[in-house]
């Protein structure tokens, strides 16, 4: 976690967390969240299952700690996350089955306000990861690194010597 | 003076502060040469140590000149170069008198906090939080150091700092890890982490006469530094093969190493991904404030009637400790903050006889200014990061 505070208010989601996130709640949605909500054979229960894998399948993608591919910029990852919860959002009133009851559109609104909020929270660098000045770093160091882990000889003389 | 301060979780600053001042007869003020970031300083910087406040100065690896003495200090001098060891402790108390330092009865003033956490007190630490007693650190230029008639060790010869900073701690409390495992000479000995603590302690283990020393990490060039200067004989990478308990079997003749060291502590990474990422979620939500990835396997890879040994630091409570294995198995457990004042003088004659070159795992040597990004580069390992030392 960091404590990011960009945009005036504390940022604690890093990169990682946000990916357990991710991966945890389109498992959740792709599986047990339609049943849980007895809309399991509805519209709403396909859509709710397409947006989970839809967000697995694009994080798997993304460039961040639980990435696999690596292929998605973090930052167009986050963007992805707002149009797609509202897109979610929006789906119960564009294809009207918001007329069928609560239980078709409350759950998109929700996961939206869920997705909303969390991005509100994660830290937009990603940089939970790393955020020293590399170059700095590596002028003021007084050591070489590599020279003392890969030519150095023992350091400590065996009892048995 | 300036010193490196926490100022929230993720977050340190090298700020102005007042310079301290002698507040008791047996105080000493040093005048720090040299100073290192721990890893135990990294449970404090990620936030998972409680009762830090912001402004505390960190730091309880540090050594320099004593600049100024109470009246009650007589066994060092002003001008001295010493090592100031890490737990503040008293020398009169029945813990003391037993050489139980880290667990002093008299020097932590937040006694009461500390017993409600661990049901009794435990010693002051520098820079360690106000559950230790709230003591300015020492990655600083200047610290107050208490008791000074009992802690600091005097160095009276001409070896770099490099050589002795880590009688501080780091090298007593690998040395007090490998102490445990009652080495009488051709034991397996694993050792969980190969950070500057493990390190240590796979040197103490070759140093004491181990005849298999395993290294077991995710990182391989700290693999690499633990076989080509610390001795280890075999490595172990849980990225290649998570599997650590069954490679520490295969290794070992399908017995297990006779003793295992726990030098990771509170955040380790689980071998097991799910189970890395759940203890993460937990943590991170303060469920359970100690990941036991490293102790799990420690215990389940231990022979029957080993010993396992914890120094890597914990610091509250952890999920699914297999208590089953533990006591079926027969195993031992000794841990312990390192009862650093009882180790000094003997490592510092082996240091002087040229048993062990401590220095060998200083990676990086910077600037006090650049504490911060020093905290950074060696929470992210980056650069081949294993020990970050502060000059001020």
């Amino acid at each position: 976690m960091t404590d990011n505070t960009s945009g005036g208010w504390p940022r604690p989601i890093d990169a990682t967390l946000h990916g357990v996130t991710d991966y945890s709640v389109g498992a959740t949605l792709m599986t047990v969240l339609p049943n849980l909500l007895g809309i399991s054979d509805t519209p709403a229960g396909t859509q709710l299952r397409v947006a989970g894998a839809v967000h697995a399948g694009y994080a798997m993608m993304t460039d961040y700690p639980l990435g696999v591919v690596k292929a998605i910029p973090y930052k167009v990852h986050l963007a992805l996350d707002a149009l797609g919860a509202l897109a979610l959002a929006a789906t119960p009133f564009v294809t009207g089955q918001y007329r069928k009851g609560v239980s078709q559109w409350a759950p998109h609104v929700g996961l939206c306000l869920f997705e909303l909020g969390s991005l509100l929270l994660t830290d937009p660098t990603g940089r939970g990861d790393y955020k020293a000045d590399v170059e700095a770093v590596r002028e003021g160091n007084m050591e070489d690194p590599h020279r003392k882990i890969h030519d150095g000889q023992l350091a400590v003389r065996p009892a048995t010597a | 003076m300036r010193a490196n301060v926490w100022s929230g979780r993720n977050t340190v600053q090298v700020e102005n502060v007042p310079d301290p001042k002698i507040l008791n007869d047996r105080d000493a003020i040093v005048k720090i040469t040299s100073t290192a970031i721990c890893g135990s300083d990294l449970h404090l910087y990620d936030g998972y140590i409680p009762t830090m406040e912001k402004g505390d100065i960190l730091g309880h690896e540090f050594m320099g000149e004593i600049v100024e003495v109470g009246r009650g200090v007589s066994n060092v001098r002003v001008g001295d170069r010493v090592v100031v060891p890490f737990p503040i402790a008293c020398g009169n108390c029945w813990a003391c008198r037993h050489e139980l330092y880290s667990v002093c009865e008299n020097s932590n003033p937040n006694a009461g906090l500390a017993e409600k956490m661990f049901g009794h007190p435990t010693a002051g630490i520098f820079g360690y939080s106000h559950l230790t007693g709230g003591y300015a650190g020492g990655q600083a230029e200047y610290a107050r150091v208490p008791y000074a008639d009992v802690g600091p060790l005097k160095i009276e010869d001409d070896l770099p700092d490099e050589q002795v900073l880590f009688l501080s701690d780091i090298l007593p409390t690998g040395f007090m890890g490998a102490d445990f495992c009652e080495i009488r000479g051709g034991e397996s000995i694993a050792v969980f982490g190969a950070g500057p603590v493990g390190q240590f302690a796979i040197a103490s283990a070759v140093m004491l006469g181990a005849g298999q020393v395993i290294a077991v990490d995710q990182f391989d060039y700290r693999l690499e530094m633990a076989r080509n200067r610390a001795g280890a004989t075999d490595t172990i990478n849980f990225n290649e093969d998570a599997d650590v308990v069954e490679q520490l079997k295969v290794l070992t003749g399908g017995r297990g190493p006779d003793a295992v060291i726990d030098a990771v502590g509170l955040e380790a990474a689980d071998p097991h991904g799910v189970l890395h990422a759940v203890e993460r979620v937990k943590q991170a939500t303060r469920s359970e404030t100690d990941r036991g990835g490293s102790l799990r396997d420690a215990i389940l890879a231990c022979r029957p009637g080993g010993i396992v040994s914890i120094i890597g630091v914990y610091g509250g409570l952890m999920d699914k400790v297999p208590m089953g294995a533990l006591m079926n198995k027969g195993l031992s457990i000794k841990t312990g903050q390192c009862h650093v004042q009882r180790y000094m003088k003997p490592l510092y004659d082996h240091i002087l006889k040229g048993d062990i070159d401590p220095s060998f795992v200083i990676t990086h040597q910077l600037e006090l200014g650049q504490a911060p990004d020093g905290y950074e580069t060696f929470k992210h390992k980056q650069d081949e990061c294993v020990k970050v030392v502060l000059k001020p």
